[in-house]
């Protein structure tokens, strides 16, 4: 086990143990091992391969909304508003830049520590220093009680942020991965000039390509049928997102609270759709029950090889033996811990990965699986 | 949340991964005990019986059925204001009810037996005497199976070495429920005049030194031959009881000193092999922490060993809250076709510090994943909130109740 990517060869071979009983040869990570091992030593008659069967993919973690989108979109505006409302209360924000389009002295009320507590109750919070110390600070000084009792975190990204590395710090960092949870990437873009920014800018393109939601502001000063002919590319570029649009940064907040349901939307990124810097979409289902090994072991050939190229993997897997859906996650060559749900969310007992990925087609893939699987027999 | 002259809190309340279904502060009579249980009556009613902490009141029931609309059904009273009935718990229709008194000598103290078939006329069975020129009567019962009777008591015919160790372990036969009969009795050696043994060393007075004596008694159908026995200031005791004329201890298991003693509560966790301990915090202001939950590796019932704690929110942010702040009752699984079972999840409470779940799964990290810290309820003597017993039923409701006047919160688990 053995290389250069020990998280998910950890993760993987942590539930690989679990599965089989049998202890790992080279433990990258201890407590992995141990989280494994305990259901021999304690067995639950109720836990999974994957530790507690859970109600929602969450868990018990901190939900995270990763908001970004290019200058001038209009994210802080989209989070003020939703900051305003009865359903934004309880919110911490994050912002990491200051600018002119920052969050203001009238909204943020200035304090020594980069915490300050804003006037409907909520925090906000400068990232001057690394995301990774000031949410483990935060959830800190929760504790302690230093700061009002948050339910969620918003994090508003600087516009020339690619999502990517945001989506890697929690897949990475263990504490951050045990304590919160990323429940939907929103790309904000306004109407007039964001087709314009998206052919200009490889930024603005992977923010709409990794979004879960997008957002399409500025309609109300925009030309009559520039909406329509974003909303069209954004389709080309991302059809698995929700596209809504936004006037003065007003949404519904449910809209921007709703929890994912594990997978990603249907819909594939065409590979012949311009602007996609080579990056496509497809959708591995299996109707038959999946071996975790199999899988397992076909991730990690994939991630040895292309693990750069797999921006973002995830899906539900009906993994033999569990009675639950096995939510899987990848950014690049990290996994994130499997969590098994405690149920079915409807009839479909497929299992459904989608990969986006860049250079990397569909067949590769589906040769790859079905060539581990055939030995894993 | 109530809005009374003493429920502004400077603190905030916490209300993380549970919803708050419905709050109830039983006709101004909310401070309760450590007896809850769940009866469905024959009319299909869900009754939550809870007792109280202290007089005037004895127990109440409570129509849960519609978790979201509590509605009283009874509410008794005791004869003497010198009275608490903290204790309760149910088979089917019949329900057993503690008593003790405020001083030993004190009359009547043992308890009493209910038809509860109507819940709103619970008709007494029949009342056991525990009272006695040194005994406070009963402190806690455990009464599951319909047949035993397992109690925290003192006996007339029991001269302690100490006064607070008037309460020891004993076994009631109640397969006749109009007439119990004593089966079985254990104390620790040295806390009977005339024991064999010296007396044990007290705990750090006047603020530590609590009694050596027995409080949770509990025994599961898994094992009908085990009691899983709390016993204060001398930690617990897993008890043979296959013969309950002559209980034996097959183990004991005390952290304190150094820590602050008061072992509450030793439930089982069958499959895991685990022993999950409570302390109870007994001192305000936390001047007893730290008070915890232990989790014990029970591979060996003849030596537990604890392995880890469940984690507490820092001290520092709750000791000046108001009242007591640390570890009490858990959810027992208590054994009724109307409790939730759980072996990954603990859930208990924790005076100000609320009601706290956590995940187990891994028994060397328990990890929280829930709490519930509500506002001061309404007139509450301490300022702030104490929760005192919690129960979870088979539908996954959470029920916790406040020591001093908050009354009864009902709960969703949402993680």
């Amino acid at each position: 086990m053995a290389g250069p990517v020990p998280a998910i060869h950890a993760s993987l071979a942590a539930a690989n143990q679990a599965r089989r009983g049998c202890p790992r040869q080279a433990p990258h990570d201890d407590n992995e091992v141990i989280a494994a091992g305990m259901l021999e030593l304690f067995p639950s008659p109720t836990a999974g391969p994957f530790g507690r069967r859970l109600k929602r993919e969450r868990g018990a973690r901190i939900p995270v909304t990763v908001v970004t989108g290019f200058l001038g979109a209009g994210k802080t505006t989209l989070v003020r508003h939703f900051l305003s409302t009865p359903e934004g209360g309880g919110t911490a924000v994050i912002v990491n830049e200051f600018g002119e389009t920052g969050i203001d002295d009238a909204l943020l009320r200035g304090s020594s520590d980069n915490i300050a507590l804003l006037g409907n109750g909520c925090l906000c919070c400068n990232v001057r220093s690394d995301l990774q110390v000031t949410l483990h600070r935060l959830v800190a000084d929760r504790e302690r009680g230093a700061v009002p009792h948050f339910e969620r975190i918003v994090i508003e990204t600087s516009g020339l942020a690619d999502p990517s590395p945001i989506l890697t710090t929690f897949a990475t960092d263990r504490a951050l991965g045990g304590e919160f949870h990323v429940e939907a990437v929103i790309a904000v873009i306004a109407a007039q000039g964001g087709a314009a920014t998206i052919e200009s800018f490889a930024e603005a393109r992977r923010q709409i390509i990794l979004a879960d939601r997008i957002v399409i502001s500025k309609s109300d000063i925009a030309d009559e049928d520039a909406p329509a002919a974003l909303g069209r590319m954004l389709c080309q570029l991302n059809p698995r997102a929700d596209i809504v649009e936004a006037v003065a940064g007003k949404l519904d907040p449910q809209w921007i609270l709703a929890e994912r349901t594990g997978a990603f939307g249907a819909g594939f990124l065409a590979e012949a759709a311009a602007h996609t810097d080579n990056i496509a979409s497809f959708t591995l289902v299996e109707q038959q029950p999946i071996a975790w090994d199999a899988f397992a072991r076909a991730m990690e050939a994939l991630i040895a090889l292309r693990g750069p190229d797999l921006l973002r993997v995830k899906g539900f897997l009906n993994v033999t033996g569990c009675a639950g859906p096995v939510v899987v996650q990848f950014v690049q060559h990290l996994a994130h811990p499997p969590v098994e749900l405690d149920r079915w969310p409807d009839g479909d007992r497929s299992s459904r990965v989608v990969f986006i990925a860049r250079d990397l087609r569909e067949a590769q893939v589906r040769g790859l699986f079905a060539a581990v699987r055939a030995l894993a027999l | 949340m109530p809005d009374g002259p003493l429920s502004k809190s400077t603190f905030e309340s916490v209300c993380w991964n549970f919803k708050l279904l419905a709050h109830h502060e039983l006709g101004g009579f909310g401070g309760m005990g450590e007896g809850m249980g769940i009866q469905v009556a024959k009319d299909g009613r869900r009754i939550m019986w809870l007792a109280h902490e202290s007089a005037p009141k004895n127990f109440t029931g409570v129509d849960v059925s519609d978790p979201r609309k509590p509605k009283l059904v009874v509410q008794t009273d005791l004869p003497e204001s010198f009275m608490r009935s903290n204790s309760l718990e149910l088979t089917g229709d019949i329900m057993a009810v503690a008593y003790q008194t405020q001083k030993a000598g004190q009359k009547p103290a043992g308890f009493e037996l209910f038809d509860i078939s109507t819940p709103e006329k619970p008709r007494s069975i029949a009342f056991v005497d525990a009272s006695g020129p040194t005994s406070r009567g009963v402190h806690q019962l455990w009464f599951c199976d319909g047949e035993y009777v397992h109690l925290a008591a003192g006996a007339p015919d029991f001269k302690p070495t100490h006064p607070q160790d008037d309460q020891f372990y004993r076994i009631y036969d109640v397969r006749n429920p109009a007439k119990p009969s004593e089966v079985g009795r254990w104390w620790l050696p040295g806390t009977r005049e005339g024991d064999n043994a010296p007396p044990p060393t007290r705990h750090q007075a006047p603020l530590l030194d609590r009694g050596f004596r027995a409080h949770n008694t509990n025994v599961y159908p898994q094992r009908p031959d085990r009691c899983y026995l709390g016993y204060i200031d001398a930690g617990m005791f897993v008890m043979d009881i296959s013969d309950k004329a002559d209980p034996k201890p097959i183990c004991q298991w005390d952290n304190s000193p150094p820590y602050t003693g008061f072992t509450h509560t030793v439930v089982p966790m069958f499959n895991r092999n685990l022993l999950i301990v409570t302390d109870e915090s007994t001192n305000d202001n936390a001047t007893d922490w730290p008070k915890l939950v232990w989790i014990l590796d029970a591979r060996d019932e003849k030596h537990p060993v604890p392995i880890s704690t469940c984690p507490m929110p820092p001290v520092d942010a709750y000791k000046s809250r108001g009242g007591r702040f640390g570890a009490h009752n858990i959810h027992e699984n208590t054994p009724s076709p109307y409790a939730w079972h759980s072996e990954d999840i603990v859930i208990g409470t924790f005076f100000n510090g609320g009601l706290r779940a956590y995940d187990i799964t891994n028994p060397y990290q328990p990890k929280e994943v829930a709490a519930f810290v509500p506002p001061a309820p309404a007139m509450s003597p301490v300022g702030s909130i104490q929760l005192n017993d919690c129960f979870v039923d088979e539908r996954k409701i959470v029920y916790t109740v406040d020591r001093f006047s908050g009354g009864l919160y009902i709960l969703e688990m949402d993680f």
